[in-house]
């Protein structure tokens, strides 16, 4: 294979290399993207006060969902434990009433022996 | 620290935008790819016009941005060069016959063939004319590195137009 000498392909390269010009319309695209997003609010572009009360605001929001939420889940603990209590509760009640049932039976039975 | 260059966006614009639109060109071998990436890097620059602190900044900048934004699309789509060269070349109104010769027509399509390192380092020596210490500055990578893929890539790109233009001279 035979080359070229090397400072004429680099010159080539020079020529071959030139600049592509931009499409015509590139600039006019590139102006309207521009104004869209200067059109647009930016965060940073609002004043610092403002911004503060808006990130207090959802920090708050955020606090609230949370708190919202703890409290959420415990009062449903609680609806929990009240239930089962109740539930112990209606179990010695029928343990007590059968209790005493058997008693009142024995006790007659005694009496019935005795006469 | 203070400067006084007060920028122009506009004309920083039309002074630059065929080399912003070049570079991208080169480095994706996808005209629409380069058109998105040059509003990218204009758009991009209109956020730090403040920090720009001349003319050579500007320049310096957006030939930074414009090489690793094309490298960093590039790395996204996996663009194969070769077979979108054709498109380039149908779509820009170049014809083949403008070109000062048939090597020189092909030089373009072989450039995409290279490594993306060497391709960007040749786009800036040859189509921006930077030295080899300007062009390790721009894509901030050591200058041996950078004097390597210009070896590397000038060799490669050298044996691949002489193995095309012998096909060519057996064709006619």
């Amino acid at each position: 294979m035979e080359f070229e000498p090397m400072e004429d392909f680099d010159q080539k390269l020079k020529r071959s290399f030139e600049r592509w010009p931009a499409p015509p319309d590139l600039k006019r695209r590139l102006m309207e993207n521009r104004r869209r997003r200067k059109e647009r609010p930016q965060w940073f572009a609002l004043p610092f006060a403002v911004r503060v009360a808006v990130s207090l605001c959802l920090l708050a929001g955020v606090l609230a969902a949370l708190y919202g939420g703890i409290a959420a889940n415990q009062a449903e603990q609680r609806r929990k434990g009240e239930e089962a209590r109740q539930q112990v509760l209606l179990a010695l009640r029928i343990t007590n009433h059968a209790l005493d049932h058997m008693n009142r039976q024995l006790a007659a039975h005694n009496r019935a022996h005795q006469e | 620290m203070a400067h006084d260059w007060q920028p122009d966006y506009e004309q920083l614009v039309d002074e630059h935008q065929s080399m912003v639109f070049s570079l991208a060109l080169r480095m994706t071998g996808d005209r629409g790819l380069a058109e998105e990436i040059a509003q990218d890097v204009f758009l991009e620059l209109d956020k730090r016009l403040g920090k720009i602190e001349s003319a050579a900044h500007a320049c310096f900048w957006l030939r930074r941005v414009a090489i690793s934004r094309s490298a960093d699309a590039l790395r996204r789509r996996k663009v194969r060069g070769m077979s979108l060269w054709v498109t380039i070349e149908e779509d820009h109104g170049v014809a083949a016959e403008e070109r000062d010769s048939p090597l020189g027509t092909r030089l373009e399509e072989l450039l995409a063939t290279l490594p993306e390192p060497q391709r960007a380092a040749l786009v800036l020596r040859y189509q921006e004319e930077l030295t080899p210490e300007e062009i390790a500055a721009t894509l901030e990578a050591p200058l041996a590195t950078v004097k390597s893929n210009l070896q590397r890539g000038l060799k490669l790109l050298r044996a691949k137009a002489a193995n095309h233009l012998q096909e060519y001279v057996r064709g006619i």
